[in-house]
C-alpha cells in the first residue's frame, strides 16, 4: 500500500471516529471556543508590549522602548530575581516536605489515624491567603499577644519589650514566608505522592524483606525510585507556575521588606495601580511577556535535564 | 437522537453564556418624546446602596422620579478602580454613560479624552443658578486646565484626631494644642496608666494603618508627625511643582515618627496594620489616640467602644499648632464618559438632579422611604421614634445597626436642601461636632496631575519612597543613608523628571 493510500485510509478512519463520537465532540466545542477566545486570542495583546498604551486612546508604537526601560529599571531586576529566588526555593521546600510527609503517612498502619491526619494537613490549603496571613500575623505579633514572641520571652530567649517583628523584619520575612507556605500547601502536595505510594507493588517490599532489607533500605531502594517519576513530574508542572507568584507575597509584603518581597506580579500591580497616573499597559505587558518566557524556559530546561538524566521527560 | 439534541442544546447554551454581556444597549442612544435619555448606564462604587442594601428599591424610586430607566454597574468596592480600568481598556462600547471617579484618575482620563467636558453644562445649569450651592469653590478646585470634567456632589472629608476623654482624665491632661503637649500626652499614654487598670506601660498611644498612606493625601493617619511635610508632588504658591519628599520638612517628619516609634508611642505593628486592625485595637483600649475619618465615623467609633464595654467619649481635637490644618481628601466626582450619546441630558437628569434640593437629593442622601428611612412611630435598633420623626432604618445587610446615609453625606453635601434637610435632626451630635471641627480646620489636599513621566516613573518612585520611610522608622537606617539610597537607586532622578514634566504641562496650560 503506497503512502498516499495509507494516508487517505488514516484520514477516513479519523473522520469516521469523529463522526462516531460526534456527541462528545459537540460537547467539547464550548471548551474549545473558551480556550481559543480566552487563552489564545488574548495573545494578540502581546503587541501592546511594543507600544505605549494607556487603555483609552490608540496604542502608540514605541519599538523596544518598554524592554529597554524594563532592563534598566532596578525595580524590575530586583523583582525578577526575588521571584526566582522565592519561587524556586518555595517549590523545592514544599515538594521536599510533601515527599517527607507522604513517606511518614505511608508508614502509618492505623487507617483511621492516617485519614484523620491527612484531612487535618489538607485543611490549610482551603484557607484563603488573606485568612492565612491574618492568622500568622496574630501568632507572630511583636507583642506578648503573639504566641511565638510570648514563648520566646517566657523561655528567656528574648527580653520583654524586645519582641521580634517577624513580618516587618528584613531578616525574618523570607524564612517566615517559606514557613507559612509549607504550612499551607504541604498537605495538599502529599496527595499525588500518596497516590503513587499506594500503587507500589507490595511484592517488592516482601521481596526486599526476604532479602534482608530494613525499613531504610526499602525506602531508599524501592519507595524513592518509585516516587522519582512523580517528583520530577510535579517539579516540572510547578516550574511552569513559578513566575506567577502573587497572592501569597502580596498579602504578606509591606514597605519595610519590599526589597526582599517585591516579585514580578506585585511589581506589575504597583506599576498599574500605584503610579498615581494612568498606567502604561504597554510596559506591564512587556514585563508579562518576559515573565512568561522565563517560565517557559524553566519548564523546557527542566524537561531537557529530565531527559538527559532519566532518559525521558514529560513534555 | 435525544442525546445528540441535548448535547447540541447544552453546547449552544454554554457558548451563548460565554459571550453574555457583550454588545451595546440601543436604549442608551435614544431620547424619549420629552428629550430625556431612555436609559442611563451608571458605574458606581460601594458608596451607593448595594444590592444587599436595597439597591433595587433605590433604582425603582430613581426611575419614578425621572421617568428614565437606570442600570447600575457596581463592582466590588475594593476592586472598583481595577474594574474601571478594565472597563475603559475593553473598548468604548463597554463604557458607562456616567461614573464615580477618584480624583487620582480624573486628570489622566480627561487628558486621554475619555471624559466629557461639562463646563458649559455646569455654568448654565439650574443648580448653579439656584443659589443653594454652598461650595462652588470645590467644583472650581476640581477643574483641569480650567475645564470641568467631573462634578463633586460633596466634600471629600478627611481624618481628624480622636482622643479618648477618659484617658485624658485619668492622666490629668488637657487636649494638646502644640507638638510638645502632644508628645507629652503620647508619653503619658504609653508609660503611664491611662486606661486605669492599675498597670503602667501596658498601653501605647497611637496606631495607624501604615506609616504612610497609599492614596492622596498620604499623611492623613499621622498628621501631627508629618505636619507641613508632604511626600508627593504639590504646587507651591507661585505655581511651580515640587516633590515634597525631597524637602527638609519631609526628612524632619520621618525623624519625628522614628523617635516616637522607638520610644514605643506608636504601635509596633503600624507597618502591617490595616484600618480594621487599628479600629479593633482602639475598641479594645490598647491605644488612645486615633486619627480617623471625621463625621459619621465618630458615631461608629463611639458605638463600637460602647459595644466593647469601654468608655466611649471621644474628643475630636482641632489640629495642633505645628500642623495648622488637617488635609481634606479631594472628593470623588461624577464624570460623564465620551461614550455617552446624550451627555447634556445625562448631566441634567443624573448629576444635576442629585442636588435638586428635594426628593432626588433625599434619595441620594438618605435612600428610599420605608426601606432606608422612615417617619413612622416605631422602635429601630432599640431607639424609639415618634410619628413624623425622621429616622434611618435598620440595615438590611447588617441587622442591629441603622443606616446613616446613602451616597451623599448630608454633612458634606455642596448644596443645601430647599427648605429643611429632612434628616438633619437624626445626625448624631458627635458626628456633627467632629465634622464641623474638621470642616473649620482643613484645607484641600494637593491636586493630582498626570504626565507621561509620572506614568513611567511614579510607580517605582513611590515604592522607593515608602521603603525609605519604613527603613528609617523601623529598621534603624539613618536619614542620611536613606536619602543616599534615594539618589543611588534613581529616585532623585525620577523625581526631577516628574517635576520637570509637571512644570512643563503647567507652562503649556498657561500659554
Amino acid at each position: 500500500m503506497s503512502k498516499k493510500v495509507a494516508k487517505a485510509v488514516d484520514k477516513r478512519k479519523l473522520m469516521s471516529q469523529i463522526y462516531r463520537y460526534r456527541g462528545f465532540y459537540l460537547l467539547f466545542v464550548p471548551v474549545l471556543i473558551f480556550t481559543v477566545v480566552f487563552h489564545y486570542l488574548p495573545m494578540f495583546g502581546i503587541s501592546y508590549a511594543f507600544t505605549e498604551y494607556r487603555g483609552i486612546s490608540a496604542p502608540k508604537f514605541v519599538g523596544l522602548e518598554n524592554f529597554q526601560r524594563m532592563f534598566s529599571s532596578p525595580g524590575f531586576m530586583r523583582a525578577f530575581f526575588n521571584t526566582l529566588k522565592l519561587s524556586i526555593l518555595k517549590l523545592v521546600l514544599n515538594t521536599g516536605m510533601a515527599v517527607i510527609i507522604s513517606l511518614l503517612l505511608n508508614e502509618i498502619k492505623n487507617m483511621k489515624f492516617k485519614k484523620t491526619t491527612q484531612t487535618i494537613i489538607y485543611l490549610p490549603h482551603f484557607m484563603s491567603w488573606v485568612v492565612t496571613v491574618s492568622v500568622f500575623s496574630l501568632i507572630l505579633s511583636p507583642s506578648q499577644e503573639g504566641l511565638i514572641n510570648s514563648l520566646l520571652v517566657n523561655f528567656g530567649v528574648l527580653d520583654k519589650g524586645e519582641e521580634i517583628y517577624f513580618l516587618g523584619s528584613k531578616v525574618w520575612w523570607t524564612p517566615v514566608y517559606y514557613i507559612v507556605n509549607i504550612w499551607k500547601d504541604t498537605g495538599w502536595g502529599t496527595i499525588i505522592f500518596l497516590a503513587t505510594l499506594s500503587g507500589i507493588s507490595p511484592e517488592l517490599y516482601e521481596a526486599g524483606t526476604m532479602d534482608g532489607a530494613g525499613r531504610w533500605d526499602k525506602m531508599r531502594y524501592i519507595t524513592l525510585p518509585a516516587l522519582a517519576n512523580t517528583i520530577i513530574t510535579v517539579l516540572i508542572l510547578n516550574l511552569a507556575k513559578v513566575m506567577n507568584l502573587f497572592e501569597s507575597v502580596f498579602v504578606m509584603q509591606n514597605d519595610a521588606v519590599i526589597q526582599q518581597a517585591d516579585v514580578l506580579q506585585t511589581y506589575i500591580y504597583t506599576q498599574t495601580f500605584n503610579s498615581g497616573a494612568l498606567p502604561n499597559y504597554g510596559y506591564t505587558t512587556a514585563v508579562g511577556i518576559v515573565k512568561s518566557l522565563v517560565g517557559c524556559a524553566l519548564v523546557l530546561s527542566c524537561n531537557y535535564f529530565s531527559k538527559k538524566i532519566r532518559g525521558r521527560g514529560i513534555i | 437522537m435525544k442525546k445528540r439534541l441535548i448535547a447540541a442544546a447544552v453546547s449552544t447554551t454554554m457558548v451563548a453564556t460565554l459571550f453574555t454581556g457583550c454588545g451595546e444597549d440601543p436604549a442608551r442612544a435614544e431620547l424619549d418624546s420629552e428629550g430625556k435619555p431612555k436609559k442611563i448606564l451608571a458605574m458606581v462604587d460601594g458608596t451607593v446602596f448595594t444590592k444587599e442594601n436595597g439597591q433595587e428599591e433605590f433604582i425603582q424610586r430613581w426611575e419614578e422620579l425621572t421617568g428614565i430607566e437606570l442600570e447600575i454597574l457596581q463592582p466590588d468596592h475594593d476592586a472598583y478602580y481595577d474594574v474601571m480600568g478594565q472597563t475603559f481598556a475593553s473598548g468604548v462600547e463597554n463604557w458607562p454613560d456616567v461614573m464615580i471617579l477618584s480624583p487620582d484618575y480624573l486628570a489622566g482620563y480627561a487628558q486621554e479624552g475619555a471624559l466629557w467636558d461639562m463646563t458649559e453644562a455646569w455654568e448654565n445649569s439650574d443648580l448653579k443658578k439656584s443659589g443653594r450651592v454652598t461650595n462652588e469653590e470645590l467644583v472650581d478646585n476640581m477643574r483641569i486646565n480650567g475645564r470641568v470634567y467631573g462634578f463633586p456632589t460633596q466634600r471629600g472629608n478627611g481624618c481628624i484626631t480622636y482622643v479618648k476623654q477618659k484617658w485624658l482624665d485619668n492622666c490629668g491632661l488637657d487636649v494638646p494644642t502644640t507638638y510638645e503637649e502632644y508628645m507629652n500626652m503620647l508619653d503619658v499614654f504609653t508609660n503611664g496608666d491611662p486606661d486605669g487598670n492599675g498597670i503602667d506601660g501596658d498601653t501605647y498611644a497611637v496606631s495607624a494603618a501604615g506609616l504612610i498612606g497609599t492614596e492622596v493625601p498620604y499623611v492623613n493617619y499621622l498628621p501631627e508627625f508629618y505636619q507641613d511635610a508632604y511626600p508627593s508632588f504639590y504646587q507651591k504658591e507661585d505655581g511651580t511643582w515640587v516633590d515634597g519628599f525631597t524637602e527638609d520638612s519631609m526628612k524632619e517628619a520621618i525623624e519625628r515618627i522614628r523617635d516616637a516609634y522607638q520610644k514605643g508611642y506608636i504601635d509596633k505593628e503600624t507597618l502591617t496594620n490595616g484600618t480594621n486592625d487599628c479600629r479593633t485595637k482602639f475598641y479594645e483600649d490598647k491605644f488612645g489616640v486615633f486619627t480617623y475619618w471625621a463625621g459619621t465615623w465618630a458615631t461608629n467609633l463611639k458605638t463600637n467602644l460602647e459595644t466593647n464595654g469601654r468608655d466611649s467619649e471621644l474628643v475630636a481635637i482641632p489640629p495642633i499648632e505645628e500642623l495648622g490644618q488637617y488635609l481634606e481628601r479631594r472628593p470623588p466626582i461624577f464624570a460623564i464618559t465620551t461614550a455617552c450619546k446624550h451627555p447634556e441630558e445625562v448631566f441634567k437628569y443624573f448629576i444635576e438632579s442629585m442636588l435638586d434640593g428635594g426628593d432626588m437629593q433625599t434619595l441620594w442622601t438618605y435612600g428610599v422611604e420605608n426601606v432606608h428611612w422612615s417617619t413612622k412611630a416605631e422602635t429601630v435598633c432599640g431607639n424609639e421614634y415618634a410619628e413624623g420623626e425622621f429616622h434611618m432604618l435598620e440595615s438590611l445587610e447588617k441587622p442591629g445597626t441603622q443606616y446613616t446615609k446613602n451616597n451623599i453625606d448630608p454633612m458634606l453635601s455642596i448644596a443645601q436642601f430647599e427648605g429643611e434637610d429632612p434628616g438633619q435632626e437624626q445626625i448624631a451630635e458627635e458626628a456633627r461636632s467632629s465634622q464641623q471641627t474638621f470642616n473649620d480646620n482643613s484645607k484641600l489636599a494637593p491636586r493630582v496631575v498626570s504626565s507621561d513621566a509620572m506614568s513611567q516613573y511614579n510607580g517605582d518612585l513611590t515604592t522607593l519612597k515608602n521603603s525609605i520611610i519604613a527603613d528609617v522608622i523601623t529598621q534603624g537606617v539613618s536619614i542620611e543613608e536613606a536619602y543616599a539610597r534615594f539618589e543611588e537607586e534613581g529616585g532623585a532622578e525620577w523625581s526631577q523628571l516628574i517635576v520637570d514634566s509637571l512644570n512643563e504641562l503647567e507652562n503649556e496650560a498657561e500659554e
